[in-house]
């Protein structure tokens, strides 16, 4: 007995001496066991991710994880965007658009296959675009709504036409809403990806890691990595220990910037820092109460201290926006001055209220990380948060995004050019301004003069309505072994495009 | 009747008496609020009011660390109620009964549960149910009965056959009547010992849960997620899980020390026989 006491003790011990040595059992299994990890031939590389993809099949299933592995590298679409955010020909070699803007003829790449052998035709492009409308069950698959109609002309030519001028369709079609699907190879999306890219799906091992192989029969230039492999890690710790130890070469997005001096050692190691289009999103449900009350939710964004929290939740990395455009986006304003830290005036706007109410948050580091912080701001204010943690993505996406049964969450919105979220009244924010609405549909189809102008003033809107509030813009933070080349600064597409990446 | 007091009782009393004391004090005092952000002191070296510092909210860790010897306390009192509630009638009925069958049937079924870990129960159940601290305690609770029926069955075994039990039901008495007349006050120290070794273990898998994320959530301090938080600082600040890991083992070391130093005090038997050395 006694020595089984003992024991236990050792054991208490123990569990401290493993949260000293930074989880050092996650290293392990993010060291050799790897398949293809760092170390192995000259042309594989292992990049480290947070959150796995539920399945592969980003037509029916939400999430960033899905089209962040496979679009560009597996997908391709007709146009890409390129670093700076423009968009460039990648199916298509070139297109035309006529003088009323509604219709887009777009002459295709010859001698593309996808992977399953099947050419790649005008017939495809017909078939992709039209299965977005009748397969599709994402919500965003309406920013493809003003597409009438797609023909194909010959095989080399298809003509999209829409029902009004939009300046938003070139770059959806850059999004995973324009990726290429095979007419024959749709059978089992979520595990049998079949796309035109430079890399294909060679191995799942479910929980642990993707492995994408070199299409041998690529169309374009051949990726100098012949084989990826991405690792997901439930802990910031265990990937930052991965690319100590060398199990992985490529930590995508730091989960702890604060560990990020371990890192400082340049023989060894890079640091990539660069902005993104990830709102970090502190959502409030606009359509129960307290959160249907516009002066509740302008209480809310008075009293976050913005600075504060991104200093003590994200280390300070990260930017400061007040709505939903980043700065990269060409109508980008700075709105943290609408709503500053101001105690006494949230206090007035609650009318000396208190309020009990549900933060749902995903279990993502930076998330409870925030969420500490907004709950104790909150509380100075009256509002009384409590924080519940849900597993991501299946519960958080199930009780928060579908069913919308939430009062306040936070979440990291990366989808490219997305304030089109806040026009949908039925979209988890629950927001319904029809002012809002009509500023977004003559920005699409006006000039690009009225596009900027016009999603100027709804991020404008936005922010005064306190539609929800916007803690910080989240960093691309990249930490990658010394010698790895090609890593993208700044994280503006969908994807995490391998396609560049070389290794010294 | 009782023994003299003993090296590990004491050690062990003491301990568990500063965790308990810690706890009971933060219900009214605490030097600072325990979950208050404060961007200014992010980090704040120890001294000036903040005996051991502050983690990268701010958050006093001395207060941190008292409100979590609470929520420990609090796991533990509940997980091992739940466990010696169920567990220990269960054993004694095992123990008591003539029915065979029902004997076997309670301890292999017990013998199920035994198999099943208590941390991946609490983490199944934290999902089906939500992650919180009173999930954990459930699942720790349960985890635990079959220890309690186990040392409740075989203690009672030994009673069922001395002499007082016979003169009893040689008297006519009904069996509820003997069990709780004369078979739990007999089994009584022996099941002490396996609650405070219980509480040790149920200390720890809560401080283990937290850190994975399944047990209390936050910002409520726990020392597991103390632990957790600490992680990505541990290069910079190793402070910050020093402290609650110290705390835990001192915890869990207090409660075994507790546990041995009480069986060697109740037990007569072993006394007589260390005295006759």
């Amino acid at each position: 007995m006694r020595r089984i006491g003992t024991w236990i003790a050792v054991g208490g011990l123990l569990l401290s001496v493993a949260a000293c040595g930074g989880g050092s059992g996650g290293s392990g299994d993010g060291g050799t066991g790897g398949t293809g990890g760092a170390g192995g031939k000259a042309g594989a590389l292992s990049v480290g991710f947070v959150a796995e993809p539920a399945n592969l099949d980003f037509t029916s299933t939400e999430g960033a994880a899905i089209p962040q592995a496979l679009l560009v590298n597996v997908y391709e679409g007709l146009v890409k965007l390129d670093q700076a955010g423009q968009i460039q020909p990648l199916l298509a070699e070139k297109w035309d658009v006529s003088d009323d803007r509604k219709t887009y003829t777009f002459t295709l790449r010859k001698g593309v296959t996808f992977t399953n052998g099947a050419p790649f035709t005008a017939d495809d492009v017909v078939f992709s675009l039209d299965r977005v409308r009748s397969d599709w069950k994402l919500k965003i698959k309406s920013q493809l709504d003003m597409v009438e109609d797609v023909e194909k002309k010959d095989d080399a030519t298809a003509v999209v036409t829409l029902s009004r001028p939009s300046n938003g369709f070139l770059y959806t079609m850059a999004t995973r809403l324009g990726a290429m699907f095979s007419r024959t190879g749709v059978a089992d999306l979520a595990n049998k990806p079949v796309g035109t890219g430079p890399y294909q799906l060679g191995a799942w091992r479910r929980g642990d890691s993707i492995r994408l192989d070199a299409n041998p029969k690529y169309w374009g230039a051949k990726p100098q990595i012949s084989t990826v492999t991405l690792k997901y890690f439930k802990d910031a710790t265990a990937m930052n220990n991965a690319l100590l130890t060398g199990g992985i070469d490529v930590v995508s997005s730091v989960q702890a910037p604060e560990s990020l001096q371990q890192f400082a050692d340049t023989n060894r190691f890079q640091t990539i820092e660069g902005t993104t289009n990830g709102e970090v999103v502190l959502s409030m449900n606009n359509g129960r109460p307290p959160f249907d009350d516009k002066k509740v939710r302008q209480a809310v964004r008075h009293a976050i201290d913005h600075q504060a929290l991104l200093d003590t939740a994200w280390a300070g990395r990260g930017q400061l926006i007040g709505s939903m455009a980043p700065p990269t986006d060409p109508w980008y304003e700075d709105r943290t001055g609408d709503y500053p830290h101001d105690v006494a005036k949230a206090k007035a706007l609650l009318g000396g209220k208190t309020y009990d109410v549900k933060m749902r948050i995903p279990n993502l580091p930076y998330a409870v990380a925030s969420a500490q912080v907004v709950k104790s701001q909150l509380a100075q204010v009256g509002i009384n948060a409590e924080i519940e943690p849900l597993e991501f993505p299946a519960r958080w996406l199930d009780v928060v995004f579908t069913k919308g049964d939430y009062d306040l969450s936070i979440i990291n919105h990366v989808e490219p050019r997305d304030m089109g979220i806040f026009a949908d009244k039925d979209y988890y924010f629950r927001y319904d301004n029809p002012e809002y609405g009509k500023l977004l549909a003559s920005a699409d189809t006006g000039t690009e003069q009225q596009q900027t102008d016009d999603l100027k003033a709804a991020a404008a809107l936005l922010s005064q309505d306190a539609a929800a509030d916007w803690l910080f813009l989240f960093p691309n933070l990249i930490v990658a072994k010394k010698g790895v080349t090609g890593l993208p600064e700044n994280a503006i597409s969908e994807s995490f495009d391998f396609t560049g990446l070389a290794k010294q | 009747m009782r023994g003299r007091l003993n090296a590990s009782l004491v050690t062990g009393g003491v301990l568990v008496g500063i965790v308990v004391l810690a706890a009971l004090v933060s219900f009214v005092w605490t030097p600072h609020d325990p979950t208050l952000v404060d961007a200014a002191g992010k980090l704040r070296e120890p001294g000036d009011g903040y005996l051991l510092g502050a983690d990268k909210f701010g958050r006093d860790t001395f207060s941190q660390l008292m409100v979590g010897a609470r929520t420990t306390l609090y796991v533990g009192i509940v997980a091992v109620g739940i466990a010696a509630a169920i567990g220990v009638p269960l054993g004694v009925i095992a123990g008591m009964t003539p029915l065979g069958w029902l004997s076997e049937l309670i301890m292999r079924v017990n013998d199920l549960v035994f198999a099943f870990p208590a941390l991946l129960l609490a983490v199944m159940l934290g999902a089906v149910y939500g992650a919180g601290t009173l999930t954990a305690m459930i699942a720790i609770g349960v985890a635990t009965v079959p220890a309690f029926a186990r040392v409740a069955r075989a203690a009672t075994l030994q009673v069922m056959v001395t002499d007082y039990i016979l003169a009893a039901r040689a008297a006519g008495r009904r069996r509820a009547a003997v069990a709780f007349r004369h078979v739990l006050p007999n089994i009584s120290s022996v099941l002490i010992v396996q609650a405070s070794v219980s509480f040790a273990i149920a200390i720890l898998a809560e401080a283990a849960l937290s850190f994975l994320g399944f047990g209390t959530r936050p910002p409520t301090p726990s020392w597991g997620r103390m632990l957790q938080e600490s992680q990505e600082l541990l290069f910079s600040t190793p402070r910050l899980a020093l402290w609650p890991g110290l705390a835990i083992a001192l915890a869990v070391l207090g409660f075994n020390l507790l546990g041995d130093g009480l069986r060697d005090y109740l037990d007569p038997k072993l006394r007589r026989i260390r005295a006759e050395r």
